[in-house]
């Protein structure tokens, strides 16, 4: 059989782990310096993030990132190669040891939900408390008052067979709920389900989460989940935490060409810097077209860099009106009409393309010459 | 679809009515004499329960056998796993009436080799096995059926998400708890279905029951309803008994589909992930163990004896010092029998073959592309032959033709029948997934190009499905190239097969050839695998080829 893992030594031992299963207070994780290795490929490395009790974060970057892996590490279904995770002050994963999952005390609720084709909703949401040998009239109850909380009461007696994707996706989240956890992983637990069915679990789960106070570890690969959702966003890319902080400040403020693209849509314009400067720097786009923007000190006039801004930040005035003053003359191009919004391309002096995004009033029309005002509090300059 | 229809009804369908009919006639009209007959004389009672008792006995052990193996492939990391697949493969592949002679040459009461040893070297004649009597037969047996058992669990383990075990782990269940609660519950349909196979399979060899269990008067429902035809035949009871034993068998196989619709969900999840690899630690080294004491039992020593005998002169302790290659000339060269069902076994293994995957893709293709009436029935109706054991095959065939004035009783084409017959089920499968996997929006895409529909069937569906037809074909060759069960009621000294010629070897007590012929038997089924093998991978590069000059 298999064996049992060994503790790893150091002064914080293993000793500590019934703490961290039963602890309400030790729900905040710290993840030090943590490096996963595939074969030749590095799924995580050198990662470190520290998620507070009760806080909610998402872990959002493309397939592949690495995002997985790390929701895995933290339930301990494999031990990191380097670094430490701890949650609470006990060190559950070491490169020599780990505390298996079934010892951890977490809850996790997978993609495709994993809901137990043989077993009946209230077997399977019952089967936590079964292992924790809670007595029959508890579990009852519990069980009951959870199914409640998840809209799924009077569906007991129902196979998985027989629910759809939505209420199966609930009874994976009552299972975890049930026990208590003080940390909820969930590895894009909305992705299987229709777009309309998403945003009212988004809710729900959002809701869920202020009401249980569980900290809430959440993978997802769309940005406007993670948004609705978060107190905090962690922007993954190729196994590195590219960025951390509140939706607003990542999606505002993003710190590359990475986030920036990731985190919605946005036009990323070839630029010259004119002038460097937080407040009043300029760089110069769409031929000698002189626009405001954060320039980091690091950059010098001349050099070409990336003017990242999103088309809901731009605006169409009617003619340019004059350098300096953040407009920049073009042509419409391309005019799509979104119902809650108006898309429309504008191709600059250059032949550059800059995507607007306008109130449904606006109509300009294809081959109309307008001007873009560019705001600089709103845009990013990358190298 | 007039042709499949008429296919199915002549080798399929006719004959089992006759032998229903045959069952409730007498000279005196109808009758149930024969069933009165059957079920109430100790004779076939005891026949039955003998049946039962092994077709239990070897599910149960098939299961003891191929779950511990499946687990250790697909889920733990013990050595050699290709190895162990390979022992499981070879041992469903070697015919069991090789194994049964083989074990005859190692645990005979007198003249075995093991036994010999044990009794007469080790001086502990307390120590031996006799081969001929239940366990006897259990043990040539399993060797047979545990692969079934094997490789349906092996496909369930492996079908299994991950996070179903794992959503258990992170709930508290340690690792036992979570093979109980979980992953158990989720094969189980798979291993049961597995054992119900190996039950039906089992009770149907005649070979291994007429070589091991006749000696130890361990009679069966085969050996019975073969002793039937002795002279003066009793068609009526031997017709009556082969109903009881379609009756086991359908009923057998009846559960095994249910257990196995129930499968369906261990696909059920989504996007799938394999399970970790369970670390054994040293561990793995006892289970390699277990796996070589299997592979020893299954393969080499069944091989090894049938080697040593056929190029020994006289068996015994000292076989070696007078080794020979007289049994190999004279089963190749001198005894014109075993030169006629060498070559009669090429031609009816490749015939059948051949039929039975054309008459399998006409039933299948009817079935996926057709809205035709009644084709399902027809897919039905294919598969009826799963639940006939070969003799019964071979009962219903001879009720039939022996009516009809058709002189065919007693020639190859009512064996190439009753080969049909009995493997349609495979061919009809074979197809059925090899179409399956056809996006029928391709052959859609060459229609509307203007191609007809023979021209789409000839340069679309059938390239793309030759590899599963090469399988199929293959499925069918290796099986019907070892046929004894129909063969040995239906053959005439003109068209004995290789397994009659075998069995018959064997009967008059000339070992030598017996092992010789064995192993020819086994050479040609190696290079046929080794020639289709190449072929359908031949076809599948000279594919990829041509897709390379298009673009």
């Amino acid at each position: 059989m298999a064996r049992r893992p060994r503790a790893p030594s150091g002064p914080e031992s293993l000793s500590e782990d019934r703490e961290a299963v039963s602890g309400r207070l030790m729900a905040s994780i710290g993840i030090e310096r943590v490096t996963k290795r595939f074969g030749g490929v590095t799924a995580v490395r050198d990662l470190s993030l520290e998620i507070a009790d009760r806080e909610f974060v998402t872990l959002l970057g493309p397939s592949g990132c690495g995002k997985t892996t790390l929701l895995r590490l933290i339930a301990g279904f494999m031990a990191p190669d380097e670094g430490v995770i701890r949650v609470g002050s006990a060190a559950l994963s070491t490169p020599t040891g780990i505390v298996p999952p079934e010892r951890r005390g977490m809850g996790m609720v997978f993609q495709n939900y994993a809901v137990w084709p043989h077993k009946t909703v209230y077997q399977n949401v019952a089967f936590g408390l079964e292992v924790r040998k809670v007595g029959r009239a508890e579990t009852h109850a519990r069980v009951g008052r959870v199914l409640e909380l998840v809209n799924l009461a009077g569906l007991e007696r129902r196979y998985p067979s027989q629910l759809s994707g939505g209420q199966q996706q609930r009874v994976a989240l009552a299972r975890s709920l049930v026990v208590e956890p003080g940390i909820l992983l969930l590895d894009e637990p909305l992705s299987n389900l229709d777009a309309k069915l998403r945003e009212r679990m988004r809710w729900e789960l959002k809701e869920l989460q202020r009401r249980t106070g569980i900290t809430f570890v959440y993978v997802t690969h769309d940005q406007s989940e993670a948004m609705a959702l978060s107190d905090r966003i962690a922007v993954m890319h190729a196994g590195e935490i590219m960025q951390v902080g509140a939706p607003r400040a990542v999606y505002a403020r993003p710190v590359n060409k990475v986030v920036a693209d990731f985190m919605g849509l946005v036009n990323l314009i070839s630029a010259r810097v004119v002038r460097t400067g937080d407040e009043d720097g300029l760089v110069a786009i769409g031929g000698e077209h002189r626009v405001s923007a954060a320039v980091p000190p690091g950059a010098v006039a001349g050099e070409m860099v990336q003017l990242a801004i999103r088309p809901e930040n731009l605006r169409l005035v009617p003619t340019a009106s004059g350098d300096g003053s953040g407009s920049v003359p073009g042509e419409v191009a391309e005019v799509t009409f979104l119902g809650n919004l108006v898309d429309c391309h504008v191709t600059l002096g250059d032949g550059t393309r800059v995507r607007v995004q306008l109130d449904p009033g606006q109509t300009p029309e294809v081959g109309q010459r307008v001007a873009i005002r560019f705001d600089g509090r709103q845009s990013s300059v990358f190298s | 679809m007039a042709a499949a229809t008429l296919a199915l009804i002549v080798l399929v369908l006719l004959p089992l009515a006759f032998l229903v009919a045959g069952s409730v006639t007498a000279d005196e009209g109808l009758t149930l004499t024969h069933f009165r007959d059957a079920l109430s004389s100790r004779l076939y009672v005891q026949a039955l329960r003998n049946s039962l008792i092994l077709g239990a006995a070897t599910a149960v052990l098939s299961v003891a056998v191929g779950l511990p193996l499946a687990w250790a492939v697909s889920r733990t990391n013990v050595p050699a796993k290709r190895f162990i697949h390979l022992t499981a493969i070879v041992s469903y592949l070697t015919p069991p009436f090789l194994t049964a002679i083989a074990f005859v040459n190692l645990f005979s009461p007198r003249a075995g080799l093991v036994n010999g040893f044990v009794r007469d070297v080790l001086g502990m004649p307390a120590l031996t096995f006799d081969v001929f009597s239940m366990a006897g037969l259990i043990l040539v047996t399993v060797p047979h059926t545990f692969p079934f058992v094997y490789l349906l669990a092996a496909s369930a383990l492996e079908s299994v998400d991950a996070s179903m075990e794992e959503s258990a782990q992170i709930l508290g269940a340690g690792r036992w708890r979570t093979a109980l609660a979980v992953t158990g519950p989720l094969v189980a349909p798979a291993v049961l279905s597995g054992a119900l196979v190996a039950f039906v399979n089992a009770i149907a060899l005649f070979g291994s029951q007429a070589i091991v269990g006749l000696p130890g008067r361990v009679f069966t429902l085969p050996t019975r309803i073969y002793a039937l035809f002795d002279y003066p035949p009793q068609y009526g009871l031997a017709s009556a008994l082969s109903l009881i034993f379609v009756a086991l068998t359908v009923a057998a196989l009846y559960l095994q589909r249910r257990y196995l619709a129930r499968r369906s969900y261990v696909t059920l999840g989504g996007k799938g992930s394999r399970p970790q690899l369970v670390d054994l630690g040293r561990a793995r080294w006892g289970i390699l163990a277990f796996c070589m004491a299997v592979f020893l039992v299954a393969v080499a020593a069944p091989y090894l004896t049938l080697l040593a005998v056929s190029v020994s002169r006289s068996w015994g302790l000292h076989f070696w010092e007078n080794l020979t290659l007289q049994h190999y000339r004279f089963v190749l060269l001198e005894y014109d029998v075993t030169r006629r069902a060498i070559v009669n076994s090429l031609i009816l293994a490749s015939a059948t073959a051949t039929l039975a995957v054309l008459i399998g893709s006409f039933v299948g293709w009817l079935d996926l592309r057709t809205a035709l009436r009644g084709r399902k029935l027809l897919d039905y109706a294919s598969l009826v032959p799963l639940g006939l054991p070969g003799i019964v095959v071979a009962v219903a065939l001879i009720q039939f033709w022996l009516r009809v004035p058709l002189p065919i009783y007693g020639t190859l084409l009512i064996i190439l029948l009753a080969y049909t017959g009995r493997f349609i089920p495979l061919g009809v499968r074979s197809a059925n997934a090899a179409f399956r996997q056809i996006d029928p929006t391709l052959e859609e895409t060459a229609r509307v190009t203007g191609a007809g529909w023979l021209r789409t069937f000839r340069s679309v569906t059938l390239p793309l499905a030759r590899p599963g037809l090469f399988a199929g074909w293959l499925l069918v060759f290796v099986p019907a190239l070892q046929e004894l069960s129909a063969s040995v009621l239906l053959f005439s000294s003109g068209s004995i097969t290789l397994a009659v010629a075998v069995y018959n070897l064997y009967e008059t007590g000339a070992l030598g050839p017996v092992a010789a012929l064995a192993i020819v038997t086994m050479l040609i089924i190696t290079a046929a695998i080794a020639l289709a093998t190449r072929l359908g991978r031949g076809a599948a590069a000279a594919r990829a080829e041509r897709a390379g000059v298009a673009q």
